[in-house]
């Protein structure tokens, strides 16, 4: 209550949220609860063995162990590893993560079929501490969590180094020079504190930063004192591209990759018929 | 708008202008003459373009009307430059106005003007033009122009067949597979456009091949 100049007194707008109305709004139906947990259902984020196609119990990490995760985010980056990386040994496949958003061509949530929307975990039989994830798919912000979740567990190890790999269109990269003299595609890195190696490029620059699922485990791997370093692509084109792909190279002589690449000449083979496989051809250009 | 496109090389002999243009591998249903990458704008000047081939058929229409307007008018030929700058004007305009995008294309004109001499022009979407003795536009266009810059030589260019090789050797560092990936046209003074068919161009190809395989055993015989 307040008085007016005049000497009226008026019911004073008040900011203080009142009980009553608070309540009212906040109540949820039993219609919307239902349809929230629906929702939850649908974007869980589900690791399966490989095998039995059953969820895994326990983290991904908790379950074995590791020394070594190389996560690669997005298809180029998934190109790079599957020519360079899993031509060059035994990668037995231990499980996949399999999720929904809005992302997904699909809107069948049970049957995603192994080209949607899948992060399929290997490992090298040789050294089954050494663990491999291509994620091709897109995970969205609420999902993030759940899958460093699933994947990590809520209290990981320290001893493990992680390397991520991904693309990010170079339009979004800010700098002072001009965008055309940009030698795209390049590489620059962001690494944890408690990543001691140098990087094969140089850093990220600030105002730069880095979106999605990279960020996602890259701040946890910081908070958990994790060594963990992101290798970052700018390239201007999107789709699976060659020259993209190739601007991974330089990692392949760091100690993340180091002992896992053997024969390079082979997998540069492989990778020309991957590209070509892919290839859909579009009138638009010439 | 080197983004997704194929490469093109042009180089300005001094008796020939040559252009190369990486060939697209085509759907197997669809009629590959409409794929033409290299249009003649008269029958001394031709164009090859990288970018969007819808804005290009654009520019290249008005480009053609604008050669026929001009010798109708001046009873002159369009000189090389003048067509160049031309489009180059045309494109700047799209620049600059309202509700219009750019052309999404880039240009390599050549041809021979009235004087005898061979020339080489580059457009690009801002509608700045250059003229240049051997250029590449594409996706790996760097590469090429670097592989010109080391080999693009007074002797290179003096005989009609070097300066094809020249190009067709830019195009083939660059190109995934060889011979038969590439489209090949020339213009010699006074003469009109010439298209290579995909046998000729083998011919050079293996020329080509020949040559390296020679020059690489006399360097072995060398080391020996």
């Amino acid at each position: 209550m307040a008085a007016t100049f005049f000497g009226e007194v008026v019911k004073a707008p008040c900011r203080e949220e009142e009980e009553e109305e608070e309540e009212e709004g906040r109540r949820e139906t039993p219609e919307d609860r239902e349809v929230r947990q629906q929702l939850a259902r649908k974007r869980e984020v589900r690791l399966l063995r490989r095998q039995t196609k059953t969820s895994l119990e326990v983290a991904l990490l908790e379950k074995y162990p590791c020394s070594k995760f190389i996560i690669a985010i997005g298809n180029n980056a998934v190109a790079f590893l599957s020519s360079f990386v899993m031509n060059s040994g035994v990668w037995e496949e231990v499980g996949c993560a399999k999720l929904w958003n809005e992302w997904c061509r699909t809107t069948d949530t049970t049957h995603l079929s192994s080209t949607e929307a899948f992060c399929v975990f290997y490992h090298l039989k040789s050294n089954p501490s050494v663990f491999l994830c291509q994620c091709s798919c897109y995970v969205a912000e609420d999902q993030q969590y759940q899958w460093l979740e699933k994947v990590f567990g809520s209290c990981p190890r320290k001893n493990m180094q992680i390397t991520i790999l991904t693309c990010r269109h170079v339009t979004d990269y800010k700098t002072s020079e001009s965008t055309g003299s940009l030698p795209s595609p390049f590489l620059k890195a962001l690494k944890t504190q408690n990543f001691k190696d140098s990087a094969c490029c140089p850093l990220l620059e600030q105002p730069n930063i880095v979106h999605d699922l990279p960020a996602a485990v890259l701040s946890y791997c910081q908070v958990w004192k994790i060594p963990a370093i992101l290798y970052l692509c700018y390239t201007d084109v999107m789709k699976l591209d060659l020259i993209t792909v190739e601007a991974f190279k330089p990692i392949l002589s760091t100690r993340s990759l180091k002992g896992l690449v053997k024969n390079i000449p082979q997998s540069t083979e492989i990778l020309k018929k991957l590209m070509t496989t892919n290839e859909i051809q579009s009138n638009i250009y010439t | 708008v080197d983004v997704c496109t194929f490469e093109k090389v042009g180089i300005r002999g001094t008796n020939i202008v040559v252009l190369g243009v990486e060939k697209k591998s085509v759907a197997k249903l669809q009629d590959e003459r409409t794929v033409r990458k290299i249009c003649a704008l008269d029958d001394h000047v031709c164009m090859a373009f990288a970018g969007l081939t819808a804005d290009a058929r654009v520019v290249i229409n008005r480009a053609r009307v604008e050669c026929q307007s001009h010798k109708l008018t001046v009873e002159d030929p369009v000189t090389v430059e003048y067509i160049t700058r031309f489009i180059a004007t045309l494109k700047q305009k799209y620049t600059q106005s309202n509700g219009r995008r750019p052309f999404g294309i880039s240009a390599l004109i050549v041809g021979f003007d009235d004087d005898g001499i061979s020339r080489l022009y580059q457009t690009d979407p801002s509608g700045t033009y250059h003229a240049w003795k051997a250029n590449a536009i594409g996706r790996n266009a760097k590469t090429v122009r670097e592989f010109l810059e080391k080999n693009y030589t007074e002797d290179a260019i003096a005989s009609d067949s070097e300066a094809i090789k020249l190009a067709i050797k830019a195009l083939l560092e660059v190109v995934q597979s060889g011979g038969k990936n590439i489209e090949l046209a020339i213009i010699r003074r006074n003469q009109p456009l010439k298209m290579f068919s995909a046998k000729e161009v083998e011919l050079y190809v293996t020329e080509i091949e020949k040559e390296k395989e020679e020059a690489e055993k006399k360097k072995s015989k060398k080391s020996v």
